[in-house]
């Protein structure tokens, strides 16, 4: 049953692609010229075709049933996650009996056995745990993430892999994305599309409560929460970490926060909503995870068989009214640190810290560099370092200082940050 | 639900009795929870579908039904399955299903996702039942049907209308990239929908107890930490009504007067970086908006369903007569909303600002249920709370039946030149259905898919005011795509369809969001969705 050249590969029977086949044996009224129907593009697609799939989660099983189905035979898949029960509503991959097991694998596993003669591969741990030798084998990559900062990481990182002399090496980049009953799917190409930092902007502000509000002035039942596990946890705890997974450490911050709640006459603290608050929980349902998946993997499916057009560029529908969707053309942003090539402009006042202008670093809705360090005339000259701790050290008195004293009048710097393999050039000017 | 689960939650309550820990049914659900709480679940806890045939799509659905636990869930589906279904189905176990009934390896490998869900197979022919017992199929509460041949629909979607009891269908029909849904139902009240927009706080008609408050402040004289906490709501009440003293009783109505009253609330800071009272400029827009009755809700007034109320009308029909006596009187408005929205202030100041909405929407709460019993029309405490909280998002959807639009020439023409594509796709798929109905094993050609879709429209396509021809392309389109793959049931447009239908189907049973009207078109080529509504 060993794949060889050609068709059938492995696990196939008479028949096992009827359906798949009416639309790979024949172009359509939109089919690209270039389309090779019949065995070629078969072959292609069952017997030389390998996809990465990114998150095994609630898109993630979707993903991978999906691709498995059409057609797919060789397919991996990281997810660094294991399952809980509360995965169950929606990721159908996984049963009682596998909580607390990797998902990655088991989803491996489940996929495996329902269809025949497919190969999943998968990887329990994390995508920066691989480099450019890993992700340059595969010819496609699929991410259903629910983490921004992996989504920027993988992005950025198949931006670097481009080689103008080797086509091969820009892979096309699909990412899926839901909350509750809105979802997003689009398609990234590498120098071609928008990618994944131009649209920054686009994502929701979270919901921020400024730190006076929760140590003076509660007046929400999520103002105590925060002061349970913002400000309380510490104290009483010193060092210990906080494990928002352990049923007792949210016991003991719902009881506080309740406590609290009650001195102020607040109403609302419950269980759920604290868990809600302090895991920053999104609701996630597997009919919104079946639409965007499935969008991820038909546009998977037609850029490697070429039998219909692909996504140009993003898909987004919301489904709380009726059934909404918009499909559209993100444009790419030229000040994008990762595709765009030219510098970000930002204007600050001339009495900006350092400081300040790390915290608008932090905030800003297209800029979002958690923990950035700082350097001037061209990364030579250090103005603030997060680590290593000797650097951090030797440049943190830099914090209180102006910006326009350490970076004068040309003012560029260059940001980078620990967890984004890329950096940022900024051009500041002073207002 | 089942035994092993009341023993698991009865443990863990044990466990851990000091604290409101959830069970473990409602961990399980917590993601879902969120969006349609205890009271959507219960609902789908209750509900009993019915799918006619285990296709891939049909399977589709029903997973993304069973995982969030419906009730029960029925598999209609004479077929054994053949090696064509076994390979684009994830509910069935490859070639080891082959031969087998569809209907039972599906709801065997269906029911493997979650214990609480009661899964059947039912291996009848759905022509003998419609024939000899249609009441078995009223008898569930939802019917969905993946591409039944028309005859069977038309039999179907007919005898689910006969009755405004009877449950609601949602047809799907598929062909590779296309594919279309449809929902049947006679009327639809929604009490949650879920609306985007908050209900109002009624500062341009501020209630006593709010009025008293806000003019009782001794403002001038307060500290200035008191002053940046006086809650927006508040300051815009008090500067109403000065504004109003020295404006014959009226509030700002010209552009100039709006924004002299919003210089007027900043003029008002004792500190620059007074944060509430910037609020209050922001929200300045809430003193000339009038608190009314939405235009949406007072239509419902007129509804039918209010005008020809009799006793043995639906409950939502009395709290809407209850409404619209309710706002009939002074202040002319739906009953407070007893939900107030975050805003710079201290706790004192807001908890006490939140009493007086509580205080006073629980009263008008009782002149709206006096109102109920003086109708004589007893409805359940709860859902005359459920209703009074949510009044300002009241929907009625009232449907039509299927097959309504492709029997309306002049329907069909109209909707051609408002949203070409999509009922270019719709007309294809009626079009490709017509044919396979006349001829189910000949694969229709584009000429066969062109005439029909023709005789649909009555011989030609609509033109516009300027003599161009209508929906040429598009239909080519919609019409080549069909004829390369008229009976593919794609893994990936069942999937989507899964997903969206199961996300209608929760709507509908739950009551809660708003489902879609008209006919939903999928163009997964384009990767778009549309809809076709006359």
């Amino acid at each position: 049953m060993a794949a060889v050249n050609g068709t059938p590969s492995s696990g196939d029977w008479p028949n096992r692609y009827f359906h798949v086949d009416q639309i790979l044996d024949k172009p359509g009224p939109r089919t690209d010229p270039a389309f090779s129907a019949g065995p070629v593009v078969k072959d292609f697609l069952r017997n030389q075709c390998k996809i990465l799939v990114i998150g095994a989660g609630g898109l993630g099983c979707e993903i991978l049933a999906n691709l498995a189905l059409t057609g797919f035979k060789d397919i991996h898949v990281i997810d660094m996650d294991t399952i809980d029960i509360s995965n169950l509503n929606r990721q159908f991959l996984f049963r009682p009996r596998d909580v607390g097991k990797p998902k990655a694998n088991v989803a491996a596993e489940f996929v495996m056995k329902r269809v025949p003669g497919v190969k999943v591969t998968p990887y329990f741990g994390k995508i920066q745990d691989k480099g450019e030798d890993y992700y340059m084998q595969f010819q496609l990559v699929i991410c259903g993430l629910d983490s921004v900062e992996a989504r920027r990481w993988i992005n950025a990182t198949l931006f670097q892999m481009v080689d103008d002399d080797n086509p091969e090496s820009t892979k096309p980049l699909i990412d899926g994305g839901t909350e509750g009953f809105r979802g997003q799917a689009r398609v990234i190409i590498p120098n071609m599309t928008s990618c994944y930092e131009c649209s920054l902007d686009m994502l929701n502000k979270p919901t921020a409560f400024p730190i006076c509000t929760i140590a003076n002035t509660p007046r929400l039942p999520e103002h105590c929460i925060e002061w349970a596990s913002v400000l309380e946890w510490p104290r009483v705890h010193g060092d210990k970490k906080m494990d928002t997974d352990d049923p007792e450490h949210i016991g003991w911050l719902y009881e506080v926060a309740l406590n609290r709640a009650k001195n102020f006459k607040i109403e609302g603290v419950t269980w759920s909503l604290t868990q809600g608050v302090v895991k920053n929980i999104i609701p996630a349902i597997a009919s919104t995870n079946a639409i965007i998946a499935a969008s991820c993997c038909n546009e998977a499916f037609k850029f490697a068989t070429s039998s219909a057009a692909f996504l140009n560029n993003y898909f987004m529908m919301i489904g709380t009214d009726g059934v909404y969707s918009y499909t559209f053309e993100h444009q790419r942003r030229d000040d994008c640190p990762v595709c765009g090539g030219e510098e970000l402009a930002v204007e600050i006042g001339k009495e900006w810290t350092v400081e300040r202008l790390i915290e608008m670093l932090v905030e800003r809705q297209n800029i979002q560099i958690k923990k950035p360090s700082l350097s001037s005339a061209n990364g030579t000259k250090h103005i603030y370092f997060q680590a290593p701790p000797q650097l951090e050290a030797a440049t943190r008195p830099n914090l209180e200082k102006k910006v326009f004293d350490l970076v004068g009048d040309a003012g560029d710097i260059l940001v980078t940050s620990h967890s984004l393999p890329f950096s940022l050039n900024l051009r500041v000017s002073y207002v | 639900m089942s035994d092993s689960q009341d023993i698991e939650t009865a443990t863990t309550a044990i466990q851990t009795s000091q604290v409101a820990q959830p069970d473990s049914k409602t961990r399980r659900y917590d993601r879902q929870l969120r969006l349609w709480a205890a009271t959507g679940q219960s609902s789908l806890e209750s509900a009993r579908i019915l799918v006619c045939s285990g296709s891939a799509t049909s399977t589709s659905v029903l997973k993304n039904l069973v995982l969030p636990g419906v009730g029960h869930f029925t598999i209609l589906d004479a077929h054994v399955v053949t090696p064509e279904d076994a390979g684009n189905n994830f509910f069935l176990e490859g070639l080891d299903s082959v031969g087998k009934s569809r209907a039972e390896e599906a709801v065997r490998l269906l029911s493997e996702l979650n214990d609480g869900v009661e899964g059947q197979a039912n291996t009848a022919n759905l022509d003998d039942i419609l024939e000899k017992d249609p009441s078995y199929i009223t008898s569930f509460s939802l019917v969905i049907a993946h591409n039944l041949p028309s005859s069977t629909l038309d039999r179907l979607a007919t005898l689910l209308w006969s009755n405004t009891s009877f449950p609601p269908l949602i047809v799907i029909r598929s062909a590779g990239f296309l594919a279309e849904i449809f929902i049947q139902f006679h009327e639809h009240p929604i009490i949650d929908s879920h609306p985007e927009t908050p209900a109002s706080l009624r500062i341009d008609k501020p209630f006593p107890a709010l009025l008293d408050h806000a003019l009782k402040l001794d403002i001038e004289n307060m500290d200035v930490i008191d002053h940046g906490n006086i809650p927006y709501v508040v300051i815009l009440v008090r500067a109403l009504e000065e504004w109003k003293a020295s404006h014959n009783g009226s509030p700002p109505k010209t552009y100039e007067e709006k924004s002299e009253f919003k210089k007027g609330l900043l003029a008002r800071k004792k500190k620059a970086d007074e944060e509430n009272f910037d609020e209050a400029a922001a929200q300045a827009y809430r003193v000339w908006t009038e608190t009314t009755v939405p235009n949406e809700i007072s239509k419902l007034f007129s509804d039918p369903g209010v005008t020809s109320l009799t006793p043995s009308s639906p409950a939502f029909f009395h709290l809407l007569k209850a409404l619209q006596q309710f706002s009939s009187q002074p202040p002319h408005t739906l009953p407070l909303s007893s939900t107030l929205p975050d805003m710079k202030s201290d706790t004192a100041s807001y908890v006490h600002l939140q009493k007086l909405y509580k205080a006073r929407a629980e009263e008008e709460k009782l002149v709206f249920k006096s109102i109920l019993k003086k109708n004589g029309a007893p409805v359940d405490d709860a859902i005359v709370d459920e209703f009074v909280k949510n009044a300002h998002g009241l929907k009625l959807l009232r449907g039509e039946k299927w097959g309504s639009l492709d029997a309306d020439k002049n329907a069909l023409s109209a909707c051609l030149k408002g949203n070409t594509k999509e009922t270019a796709t719709h007309l294809a798929l009626s079009a490709l259905a017509r044919i396979q109905a006349a001829n189910p094993s000949v694969q229709p050609t584009e000429d066969d898919l062109r005439t029909a879709v023709l005789a649909l429209i009555g011989g030609e396509l609509p033109r516009s005011s300027s003599g161009e021809v209508i929906g040429e392309s598009e239909l080519e389109e919609a019409i080549g795509e069909l004829a390369r793959a008229p009976t593919a049931d794609l893994p990936n447009t069942a999937a989507f369809l899964g997903g969206l239908v199961a996300q209608e189907a929760i709507k509908m049973i739950t009551r809660q969001y708003v489902p879609v009207k008209g006919v939903c078109v999928v163009d997964l080529i384009g990767s778009w969705t549309g809809v076709v509504q006359p």
